[in-house]
């Protein structure tokens, strides 16, 4: 598809998903006469930016299900991210959205060279987490056969990636690289695996990094974009290039802003991503920031594709990190300490990558009143927080209380997270 | 005899006791006695020194910021000889108290070694060991 027929066709889709969403959401409604817009001044692609953002705290005052444009009714599947507090982001699908997102998997999957004839172990954890069941109906789409071992039990995991001869597996790149380090390990040859292809997505990784696993593993390894706010895996994928993140931007369609003045950037600079779900009806996002840093690259591939491509994601433009392939944010931990008495409101967040896992540390300290010569009382008291820090993040942290005042106290320009691992 | 033990909460890390002893040292106060128990991640030194000497002790630490604590604890001066320890383990024991934790320091110029007891109800702990 040549571009103008792209821009054409995103133009169209445009207007019918900004009337849906005016028109059956009282919070884009509002949002929208705020902003002094209305969806009859949008007529091509490029009004786009005459439209208000939507950013995820949007999603956490609409929690659970004031972001839907349809009767629940219509809703087929809801799936969530972690929050603060407990709350997590909430997103429902219609079973238009579910097809879309099933089809845009299926897209990356037929990038990758994956076929009817390819078998796929999907390790990505299945449930309210996204990328189980949304690798899960990609596979399904393009005929292949699904083997869904979900997250975990990684013994199992390479038995039957090896009896069954999958010729895929999909997870985070962190969870391949121990899965490789397994083989090894346990002195498997992987000249008896079937392996070609890995589906590698939900957190950052490197160059570096795929160089091993391609190696270790005997596979190409591609990288898998996406975020739950605007579907789940997906959103973009790379192709047999491996030359940037190929966006269907006939679904999703990608801008870069400048972070702080919000206006768009020139194409090829680098500014934080924003997308606008061109096809999906359950819960539109419009011009939703994922926060995530990157360019995009508009010259047509040699792979033949005209779909945009995505370069890596360069950092966050908030504080975000992905631990394990989990969305953490530092305000989740300050939220948390400030339940607890015993604890000080502050904290350090130390991350590392360790035998290919992330590590997660976090540094709290006691108030002085609740120093004990118990040393039960202060294991108990750890263990307390490490239990709700994993209840409300979904990933166990590993707390170290520290004595009094190690932890830097000043409060505006504090630095509360330290990522020691390396991405370029 | 009740007396005060200052803890200490140490991080598990190279060196932090010898911090605590030097401090302690170069203020010219002596240890008596200690001990030190730890988890993977952190230790609770639990120190005695002279009665004189225990407030200046623990505002010195307390200055130099760490996080410490004063408590009660039982001193015991336990007979040398066979059984003398069982008996009196007995009676805190047929008194429904438990003991959080203890540590002893045997002395061979004195008949006597000294048990330090933290029990969870120090009063009548002390009340069964005066009476021994």
């Amino acid at each position: 598809m040549s571009r103008d027929q792209m821009r054409e066709l995103q133009s169209e889709k445009l207007r019918k998903i900004v009337a849906h969403a005016y028109n059956n959401s009282p919070f884009y409604k509002k949002r929208f006469d705020e902003h002094g817009v209305h969806p009859d001044d949008i007529k091509s692609i490029d009004d786009i930016v005459k439209l208000p953002f939507t950013v995820k705290q949007d999603l956490r005052d609409n929690y659970p299900f004031g972001m839907m444009c349809v009767p629940m009714t219509d809703i087929l599947r809801l799936h969530a991210s972690s929050g603060t507090t407990g709350k997590p982001i909430v997103v429902g699908y219609t079973a238009k959205d579910l097809d879309n997102w099933a089809d845009a998997v299926a897209r990356c999957l037929s990038a990758y060279g994956l076929g009817s004839n390819d078998m796929v172990q999907i390790a990505y954890g299945y449930g309210l987490f996204t990328g189980g069941l949304g690798a899960h109906d990609g596979v399904t789409k393009i005929g292949g056969t699904v083997i869904p071992t979900s997250s975990g039990n990684t013994q199992k995991q390479l038995q039957l990636m090896q009896d069954f001869g999958a010729t895929a597996v999909a997870c985070t790149p962190s969870y391949a690289l121990y899965m490789a380090e397994e083989i090894r390990k346990q002195g498997l040859d992987i000249k008896n695996f079937k392996l070609k292809v890995g589906i590698f997505g939900a957190e950052p990784w490197t160059e570096a990094m795929r160089k091993e696993l391609e190696d270790k593993l005997q596979i190409r390894a591609f990288d898998i974009y996406g975020l739950t706010e605007i579907s789940g895996p997906g959103v973009g994928g790379e192709c047999e290039c491996q030359n940037g993140t190929h966006l269907w931007e006939d679904l999703y369609y990608p801008e870069i802003i400048d972070p702080v003045t919000l206006q768009p950037v020139e194409p090829g600079q680098k500014g934080e991503l924003v997308f606008t779900t061109l096809d999906k009806w359950g819960m539109p996002m419009i011009r939703y920031r994922t926060r995530d840093l990157t360019y995009l690259n508009y010259d047509k591939c040699e792979c033949g594709r005209t779909a945009v491509r995505m370069g890596k994601i360069l950092g966050r433009s908030d504080d975000m990190m992905i631990i394990r392939g989990v969305n953490v944010f530092p305000s989740q931990v300050e939220s948390i300490l400030l339940e607890f008495p015993e604890y000080e409101p502050y904290f350090l967040i130390e991350v590392d990558r360790v035998n290919n896992t992330d590590t997660f540390d976090i540094q709290v300290e006691v108030k002085p009143e609740f120093y004990t010569d118990r040393i039960n009382e202060l294991v108990r008291l750890r263990q307390r927080l490490t239990a709700r820090i994993q209840s409300v993040i979904g990933i166990q942290p590993n707390i170290k209380i520290v004595q009094p005042g190690t932890i830097e106290r000043s409060t505006g320009k504090a630095k509360r997270a330290i990522d020691h691992r390396k991405f370029e | 005899m009740l007396i005060r033990q200052i803890s200490v909460f140490l991080e598990n890390e190279k060196g932090k006791f010898a911090e605590i002893a030097r401090l302690l040292g170069n203020n010219g106060i002596n240890m008596k006695a200690f001990t030190v128990s730890e988890t993977q991640d952190f230790g609770i030194a639990r120190i005695i020194v002279e009665r004189d000497q225990i407030e200046r002790a623990f505002n010195l630490i307390k200055a130099n910021s760490y996080a410490v604590t004063m408590t009660h604890v039982v001193y015991l001066e336990c007979a040398h000889k066979p059984g003398a320890m069982a008996e009196a383990m007995e009676k805190l024991s047929a008194a429904g108290i438990s003991v959080e934790y203890m540590y002893a320091f045997a002395d061979s110029s004195s008949e006597f070694s000294r048990v330090i007891i933290r029990p969870d109800n120090t009063e009548l702990a002390n009340q069964i060991i005066a009476e021994l």
